[in-house]
């Protein structure tokens, strides 16, 4: 009895919380993040910590992969377990903010060197909710439409001109509607931007206002009818896809897709990018540590590795075409000015600055997508 | 030909004994002898217990559960899930019938002919390489099925090569097939051979005899499987179609992969539903509407079940 009794205590244990040399890293997001972690920053952190092991745990794609790391925090909290089974997480930025509400998160970057690294708004608020001082930017990114230039010489710098031009050339611009991939809501999202009735700034900060909606409806009525001659593709993947192959000329997509996929050569190098005014959306993942970490000191100190401005620029823009989590001008100086260069080729910080825009705060998000589902079901 | 052959009045006929031929299903009147009653109704009960015990809490608890939060909403118990369902989904609802069932339609069709030409046909090697051919998407999982066809059914995919090449078409005016179609092929691929597989156990399990004395009337081989074959099979068909129709209702990689746009199927919808709207609300309302459309199913599923052991 008791060696079945020791054997069950042992695999009970072995099976429980992660050992204390354990870093645990959750991160949603696309396989790409994944291997971001389990190829570069986890190797990297473990040669510095000698007896260290860092598990990253894939949560899935786009937004479901984060509404995962919630619900997992949202059940250990309910739990009201003193030690979480998770070190670091990294999360879309729609998420952070019910976190930080929800009292889930540990306030760190006042204690961590990179810290005073990152000015930028959306570090300090997340789609209308203060998150200052509980996150860290991994990373920004941005979407842009992308196109073949031999089917679109004169690619449109505006939604206008890209109304136009779909006008005349009917089933070459293709997108990934609401419910493939976010590359898809953010061109809805720059649609509502660019058409809806509303002071579209509003939309970015708050406060919700529920009358807003209604001067939506010209803009979705528009897109209807827009979308009839646009294609539809299978996913932010299925966009690249077929614009690889010649199906259509023009589409929304990630820039770090983007480029991923030419680096590869999965995309013909003279392709190109262009962001139309008046903007579209992109955003930071955010690195978040939960209050009740096990390795709170690991965690502080794999989060200022991963923003440090070396590791921003070696792995963050230089091996996943990514733009920065930090101040820009910090990783710039860490790297030669044609690497920097090639990121900012199409889309340049001018354009970044005045077309690079938030996603509309929570409620907003969820209304223009129910909107959309509305307006554009057959 | 046809005039040996009676094709009205009650079927079978042609076999002289006016009774309808026994299906394999269907087994000789089974009085069961005369038991005496348990002494211990307890010891049953307790022997049981465990597999009740694990259903109640797998999986009666679960959709209970999953019932009653499609009536929960922030504002209490209504039905506000449904009337926002009603709202954005109907077409979606409508679409996912009209697919699934088609799809149904057309498995059955194929499945019956394959079936068919295994149980009738005359060139062995023909119907061995068919028999050894067809069972094949059995095996292939449905994610990986909808990636085959996102392949195959993209605008210059193979298909459209294939068409192009053999001159049935013209390459630039091909459009994609992925859209509802390709759903529709994607299912009717995976499941035929399932069906195929059920029905040609029914069909070989048949007497020979009917088969053979119809030929020898000299009804044709098409006769043959429509009036003879397929009637003593029908029932197999049916417990077939019925589990495929319910398989398809519940596949979300298909729709995700190959058409998530709108319209969509339910599956889609409700995955839609939690990731991007954290609404589990609306998305089991959504769920009880796809449980009621598969319940109708199952009903007529027991009900074959039923009559068969009567």
């Amino acid at each position: 009895m008791r060696p079945t009794l020791a054997a069950i205590l042992s695999l009970g244990l072995s099976i429980g919380p992660a050992q204390a040399e354990d870093l645990t890293v959750l991160t949603a997001g696309d396989q790409n993040m994944v291997d971001y972690v389990n190829e570069y920053l986890g190797p990297l952190f473990e040669s510095r910590h000698p007896g260290v092991r860092v598990r990253a745990v894939g949560t899935g794609p786009g937004d479901a992969g984060s509404q995962k790391i919630t619900e997992r925090f949202e059940a250990q909290a309910a739990a009201g377990s003193a030690l979480w089974d998770t070190d670091v997480a990294v999360v879309h930025e729609k998420f952070a903010g019910p976190m930080v509400k929800a009292g889930w998160l540990a306030p760190y970057r006042d204690q961590i060197a990179t810290g005073a690294l990152v000015t930028r708004a959306n570090a300090d608020m997340a789609l209308g909710t203060e998150v200052k001082g509980h996150v860290m930017p991994m990373f920004n990114s941005q979407t842009a439409l992308a196109y073949n230039p031999a089917m679109v010489p004169n690619p449109p710098q505006s939604y206008d001109e890209l109304k136009l031009w779909v006008a005349e050339n009917p089933g070459k611009f293709g997108y990934n509607g609401i419910k493939g991939g976010a590359s898809g809501v953010s061109f809805v999202m720059g649609w509502v931007y660019a058409y809806g009735a509303g002071d579209s700034d509003k939309l970015m900060n708050g406060p919700f206002d529920e009358a807003e909606i209604q001067g939506w409806t010209a803009a979705f009525d528009d897109l209807a009818a827009f979308t009839k001659n646009a294609t539809l593709t299978a996913g932010n993947a299925g966009t690249l896809d077929m614009l690889a192959r010649g199906e259509i000329a023009i589409g929304p997509v990630w820039v770090d897709m983007f480029y991923s996929w030419q680096a590869n050569g999965q995309l013909p190098p003279e392709f190109r990018l262009v962001l139309p005014a008046p903007g579209m959306p992109g955003q930071p993942m955010h690195f978040v540590i939960p209050a009740k970490a096990p390795n709170g000191d690991l965690a502080r100190a794999f989060v200022e590795l991963a923003t440090s401005p070396e590791v921003q620029a070696e792995g963050i823009v230089e091996r996943f075409n990514w733009y920065p989590g930090i101040d820009a001008q910090h990783v710039e100086a860490a790297l030669p000015p044609e690497t920097w260069a090639k990121l900012f080729t199409d889309v340049t910080p001018e354009d970044l600055a005045t077309r690079g825009k938030p996603f509309p705060i929570a409620p907003y998000n969820n209304a223009i997508l129910e909107a959309y589902e509305r307006h554009l079901a057959q | 030909m046809n005039a040996t052959l009676p094709s009205d009045g009650p079927r079978p006929g042609p076999f002289g004994s006016g009774q309808p031929a026994p299906t394999a299903m269907q087994t000789a009147p089974h009085h069961p002898p005369f038991r005496r009653r348990a002494a211990l109704p307890l010891a049953g009960l307790a022997l049981v217990a465990p597999a009740l015990l694990s259903v109640l809490v797998f999986f009666v608890l679960p959709l209970a559960a999953s019932v009653e939060g499609a009536f929960r909403t922030p504002e209490g118990r209504g039905l506000a899930n449904f009337v926002k369902l009603a709202e954005l989904y109907r077409a979606d609802i409508l679409f996912t019938l009209l697919i699934v069932g088609l799809s149904t339609l057309l498995t059955g069709l194929i499945a019956t002919a394959i079936a068919g030409y295994l149980t009738l046909g005359q060139n062995p090697r023909a119907v061995a390489i068919l028999r050894w051919l067809y069972r094949w998407p059995l095996f292939i999982p449905f994610v990986v099925t909808a990636q085959i066809m996102r392949t195959f059914l993209a605008k210059s995919g193979m298909l459209n090569a294939s068409l192009s090449t053999l001159g049935l078409a013209d390459a630039a005016t091909l459009g994609s097939w992925l859209d509802w179609r390709g759903i529709v092929l994607a299912f009717v691929w995976k499941q035929t051979p399932f069906v195929t597989l059920l029905l040609a156990g029914a069909m070989a399990a048949l007497d020979r005899g009917t088969i053979e004395a119809a030929r020898n009337l000299g009804a044709s081989r098409f006769r043959v499987l429509w009036d003879i074959v397929l009637p003593q099979a029908a029932r197999t068909l049916m417990t077939g179609l019925i589990l495929s129709f319910v398989t398809m209702m519940s596949v979300l990689s298909v729709p995700l992969m190959i058409n998530a746009q709108s319209p969509t199927m339910i599956t889609a919808d409700i995955a839609f539903r939690i990731n991007a709207y954290g609404d589990y609300g609306v998305a089991n309302a959504l769920g009880v509407v796809s449980l009621l459309m598969t319940g109708a199913f199952a009903i007529l599923y027991l009900r074959l079940g039923l009559r068969e052991r009567r």
